[in-house]
């Protein structure tokens, strides 16, 4: 019995893996830069239908499509923040949350009209069924491992790029005091556009593993949002590794809430993000 | 280079500044050469800092010519300036109080004029030894002198020619002062020059080779310290 149980936390120390993966873009964006995407979640799945357009007419594998498309991704971002989003940055909170909601439902309306609202999946083959038994019915998918391993990985090389390197120091700044970084000539617009376009290369990564792991259709964005919200909000904003534990955090409760009853899988999540916000409003790892 | 009319490095000539439609500096021209500390004195609200930040390419609209080194840099992104070799060091001192004084100093190095480095991060640490000790630890946490010191030593690894510093005393104990004003005549000896706004008028002109006072955007007075009463630079400090 104990078996069943350990089983459900394992699977879901996993699923916080993939939510990693949603959570860590909108925790620099949102976190880092202060800068609330609300179309985080409609852009992980427009890069996902983009990514079945690549596998099933090229007939090239998800990998090397999540490959080629990060690149794109990356000058994406940083087009969509230097030449749309920066008009508004610093101005009105209000004014980022409403442009990137018109952005959300332009995305999933004119996903709507070309794929249809059926929902869609990118076939991982034979690594999507293969498993390691761990005995007492404990079971890892190898996929859902190679994602957690992936997130780890991805929250390590964003926590070195923005505390160990050049750029890293001048987002910071940028988070810090716009104004001065201004000042002495650090041209904050091009310095917001780069942290964007790292966050769409994260948002690329999360496609990936996204479009394999579970289906996906045009509305699917706003649960995305939902869960890397709550993932870093429950980390602590700013805080890169926190929203690692917040992202497990949310699937251990989905997990376990389902094995009690099926229907209690989103709700066990919400429940837990709500709680912690009501004893910890700071998060459990906070930055500021 | 210098400019071809004044013969100066930094050349301010017939330059007005708006904010919308008010006219925060009317009509004035002044120049700074090349290892010239020049002070600008004036009440509050005169355009001290405006001008400072018309220079520095941070008003939003400028007429008239400043030319920096025979180019006119009007127009030009403060990226741009900064790389061409003028450096501000920011009234309240603007540093990022989460970054190391470390990370704070290398952002000085990392936007500055590339090229003949003469100031390095072994003589800010020489300088002001007490910034070597605290290199790893965040700026917010120290105090308004050190704060100070961090910025001037920013400002200094950007390997300015023309240094522009705004209310470098503000809120500073008068001891921190003095030991930040006795850099400026070591500054000047390596040929940079220096814009100096100040309100404390006696320290600035101390240390001035020249001033200009502002008077509700004009030049009310100017010339070399010694040679002016201090009766007139108070009757054009305050246009009474």
């Amino acid at each position: 019995m104990a078996g069943v149980w350990i089983n459900q936390i394992l699977q879901g120390i996993l699923l916080g893996g993939l939510y990693t993966l949603f959570a860590t873009g909108l925790s620099l964006s949102a976190g880092v830069m202060r800068f609330v995407n609300i179309a985080h979640g409609d852009f992980i799945v427009l890069t996902s239908f983009i990514l079945l357009v690549l596998v099933t007419s090229l007939g090239i594998n998800p990998a090397i499509a999540t490959i080629i498309v990060l690149p794109i991704a990356f000058v994406f971002g940083f087009g969509l923040q230097r030449f749309l989003l920066q008009r508004v940055v610093g101005e009105n909170v209000l004014l980022v949350i409403l442009v990137t909601f018109g952005l959300s439902i332009i995305i999933e309306n004119g996903l709507l009209e070309g794929f249809g609202a059926d929902p869609q999946k990118i076939s991982g083959g034979s690594l999507e069924t293969a498993t390691i038994a761990l005995g007492d019915g404990i079971n890892m998918g190898v996929f859902q491992v190679i994602t957690f391993v992936a997130a780890v990985a991805m929250v390590a090389v964003l926590d070195l790029i923005l505390y160990r390197s050049g750029i890293g120091a001048k987002i910071r700044a940028v988070s810090d005091d716009v104004v001065a970084a201004d000042l002495i000539g650090l041209s904050s617009a091009r310095i917001y556009a780069i942290a964007m376009g790292i966050s769409f290369v994260t948002i690329g990564i999360a496609a990936g593993f996204m479009s394999i792991w579970t289906d996906f259709d045009p509305a699917s964005g706003g649960t995305r949002l939902l869960i890397a919200f709550e993932a870093i909000v429950l980390g602590g904003l700013g805080s890169l590794w926190g929203s690692l534990v917040g992202g497990i955090v949310l699937g251990i409760a989905q997990s376990v809430g389902a094995q009690f009853d099926i229907a209690w899988q989103m709700l066990a999540g919400h429940i837990v993000f709500l709680i912690v916000l009501a004893v910890r409003p700071q998060g459990l790892f906070p930055k500021y | 280079m210098v400019d071809a009319d004044t013969g100066a490095q930094l050349a301010v000539k017939d330059v007005s500044v708006f904010y919308g439609n008010f006219c925060a500096i009317n009509h004035i021209d002044i120049s700074v050469g090349a290892g010239e500390i020049v002070s600008i004195i004036g009440a509050n609200g005169a355009g001290k800092s405006t001008l400072l930040k018309a220079i520095i390419g941070q008003a939003d609209r400028v007429e008239g010519t400043i030319s920096f080194a025979g180019d006119d840099i009007v127009g030009r992104s403060t990226k741009e300036i900064v790389a061409s070799g003028i450096m501000l060091v920011p009234e309240g001192r603007r540093l990022f109080p989460s970054l190391t004084v470390e990370e704070n100093l290398r952002l000085g190095w990392d936007v500055g004029r590339k090229g003949k480095g003469d100031i390095g991060f072994a003589d800010i640490w020489k300088q002001f030894p007490v910034l070597d000790e605290r290199r790893k630890q965040k700026a917010g946490l120290l105090s308004g002198g050190q704060q100070q010191m961090v910025a001037l030593g920013r400002a200094l690894l950007a390997n300015p020619q023309l240094l522009l510093c705004d209310e470098i005393s503000l809120g500073l104990a008068p001891l921190v002062v003095n030991e930040l004003y006795a850099l400026i005549p070591r500054i000047k000896a390596r040929g940079i020059g220096i814009l100096i706004v100040e309100q404390d008028i006696e320290r600035s002109l101390a240390v001035a080779d020249r001033f200009y006072c502002l008077l509700e955007g004009k030049v009310s007075l100017s010339g070399r310290p010694s040679e002016v009463s201090r009766d007139d630079v108070i009757k054009n400090y305050f246009g009474i």
